[in-house]
């Protein structure tokens, strides 16, 4: 200690040299990496390293399109200032998109022009590799199953072949014993004939396998019932979740993505109904995003550029569109009335209150009944909000506070259960 | 001896036989939204819209399938829309930023719509502080500009790229109304000012100019 406090001026020295070093070392480092940091900061919004169009052209070869690099290098700098002095080739590619390249002048620094030309030439493109397929909880292959009813007639029509033939062996068998034997000749006796006789002497197993069948024809039955109108199951085993044209995941959009529901679903506040997104809100992003991370996620995102119309090649809408059949889960009968407005915006209901966690659903599942009886369960617990912040209603809420003293006015205290509220 | 073992056999054959009945009922198709009682009073003549109806063509029923939902007679104008009069081009987002203003009022009702709306429409891509950091950014081939570095860009020009969309971000005038763009922009303003917006004698004031965004 005492030796370095003798020696001030070394000890700067060194720390200042130290300084100096880094200082450089870092400096260096950064000019090698920035190219990439600048050209995904400034460029890649408009730019791609292939050949398709953003918003502006592929860079893939550029090199050998621009006259020169100090043509390009000043180009980046300030094009306005190209296309007005009535260079050719920027009058040329001024013409490419109705949008103007960003004036970079003030922005970057030659050096960083220098870093990120040297980026795009050294560029070259990964080779990719095999996509390594995630836990599965997508694109799980479907089973080809033959139906179990068709297995069991067939089994049934080949048990009832081989009756008959046993039964026609074991008669000439035994003709053939009682013609050894010299017995008079068995006479054929039908099938039913025979099974009357077998009935008659097995009573306690005829009732047995009565009782079975006619069991099991009434939990059919039973079950068939269940079924009328119903989509749902509490158990979440007899769930209605229909495959859907593209196999398009809550979970990865409105999960892992948090993109909101009403980013997509924009009527829930001012229409009965919440609406599915047209394409083009797809678009919105897909027009960036055009590969998949999950298997076959590709071949997905392409389904929605087959109804766009949209060529991601060359970046423009230029092909026929074609509508996509989504495939309705949530479905209300037409004799009832539901506006997604009144429940969302005026009840501050969320999503999830009717529509379960969709936000973990790969493909969604109609998770709640729907019916008539939840709906007025839910209409008798749920409190009416903004009772005491509505000044216009006041007069009314007031009247409601005096009628239900100290209880909680819920919908159906303001006639949420009358009939007509909801069908006429 | 022997026909109480046949009996045994026989009585379990069909025991399971039954058992595999009963649970295969059990299962439905995942596909199938269950029985329709009473059809007709599901589906009402009147068109629903997010539904297909079958195309009849000369009495006959076609195989193809038709969407409620259809475009609206030729010239029809919705309640409450203005037109947004600027074109799509580089001249119209220049004439847009000279031109326009918002007409809303600049108060804590229209900034918590804003923010409302820019937590639904927005944040996603341009991040909640507007630092462009939102989880989609991430994957799109390069993020938007940080709003931070646009400091100068004038309001009439946001609004412009909201309604039409600019590089890799889409069009929003179908999913928000004038109106809410406009909040939408009175939120971006808070974002990027926190201590509010210099006016414009202390515009100097701001730091260094940003770049002149085209």
């Amino acid at each position: 200690m005492d030796t370095l406090f003798k020696k001030p001026k070394k000890q700067i020295f060194a720390i200042f040299s130290f300084l100096f070093l880094s200082l450089i070392f870092s400096t260096n480092n950064a000019f090698a990496a920035d190219g990439e940091k600048i050209f995904k900061q400034n460029c890649a919004v408009c730019h791609s390293l292939g050949s398709n169009k953003i918003t502006g052209p592929g860079l893939a070869g550029v090199f050998t399109r621009v006259p020169s690099e100090q043509w390009m290098h000043s180009w980046i700098k300030n094009n306005d200032k190209m296309i007005k002095s009535g260079d050719a080739y920027a009058v040329q590619i001024s013409k490419f998109d109705a949008s103007q390249m960003t004036i970079f002048e003030s922005t970057l620094s030659d050096d960083d022009i220098t870093a990120v030309m040297k980026f795009i030439k050294e560029y070259k493109p990964k080779v990719e590799g095999p996509v390594v397929a995630d836990t599965g909880n997508t694109g799980t292959p479907k089973e080809e199953g033959v139906n179990p009813l068709a297995i069991l007639i067939g089994v049934i029509a080949f048990l009832i072949v081989i009756v008959a033939v046993l039964r026609g062996v074991r008669h000439s068998l035994k003709n053939l014993q009682n013609e050894k034997m010299g017995l008079p000749e068995e006479e054929a006796i039908g099938p039913w004939t025979e099974l009357k006789q077998w009935i008659s002497s097995h009573k306690r197993t005829t009732t047995v396998i009565i009782l079975i069948i006619t069991g099991g024809l009434l939990t059919s039955a039973w079950y068939g019932l269940k079924g009328i109108g119903v989509y749902a199951d509490p158990d979440q085993k007899m769930e209605y979740h229909p495959e859907q044209p593209i196999a398009f995941s809550h979970k990865i959009h409105a999960g892992d993505n948090a993109i909101n529901c009403q980013y997509c679903h924009s009527g829930v506040e001012r229409s009965k109904t919440a609406g599915i997104p047209s394409v083009n809100v797809c678009m919105n992003c897909h027009k960036g995003i055009s590969k998949g991370k999950l298997p076959g996620g590709t071949e997905e995102i392409a389904k929605i550029y087959a109804a766009a119309g949209w060529d991601p090649e060359k970046g423009e809408y230029n092909k026929p569109q074609s509508p996509i059949k989504w495939v309705k889960v949530h479905n209300l009968q037409d004799f009832v009335f539901f506006s997604h407005q009144q429940h969302v915006k005026v009840g501050k209901q969320e999503c999830a209150t009717c529509h379960g966690d969709v936000k973990t659903m790969t493909t969604v599942a109609q998770v709640k009944p729907l019916t008539m009886g939840w709906c007025i369960d839910c209409h008798k617990k749920t409190e009416v909000p903004g009772m005491k912040d509505n000044p216009y209603y006041e007069s009314l809420h007031k009247k409601l506070a005096e009628k239900y003293k100290g209880q909680p006015i819920t919908v159906d205290k303001m006639g949420g259960i009358d009939c007509v509220r909801c069908h006429y | 001896m022997n026909r109480k073992i046949t009996k045994v056999i026989s009585l379990m054959a069909v025991f399971g036989c039954v058992a595999i009945a009963f649970t295969s009922c059990e299962k439905r198709d995942a596909n199938s939204p269950g029985v329709e009682f009473m059809p007709d009073m599901y589906r009402s003549p009147s068109l629903e819209s997010n539904m297909a109806y079958v195309k009849i063509e000369n009495g006959k029923e076609t195989g193809d399938t038709l969407q409620a939902n259809r475009m609206p007679v030729a010239g029809t104008i919705a309640r409450g829309y203005m037109p947004y009069t600027y074109p799509n081009t580089a001249e119209g987002y220049e004439a847009a930023g000279a031109n326009l203003h918002n007409p809303l009022e600049n108060n804590a009702a229209n900034l918590k719509e804003g923010e409302e709306l820019y937590g639904k429409f927005c944040v996603h891509c341009h991040g909640a502080g507007g630092e462009a950091d939102g989880l989609v950014a991430g994957k799109l081939p390069g993020p938007p500009p940080a709003y931070s570095t646009l400091k100068n860009l004038p309001e009439g020009k946001m609004f412009h790229t909201i309604t039409y969309g600019k590089g890799l971000m889409g069009a929003h005038a179908p999913l928000l109304s004038q109106e809410e763009r406009w909040k939408v922009v009175l939120y971006i303003h808070k974002l990027q000012f926190p201590n509010g917006k210099p006016t414009a004698s202390d515009s100097a004031a701001v730091a260094k100019p940003a770049a002149p965004v085209k």
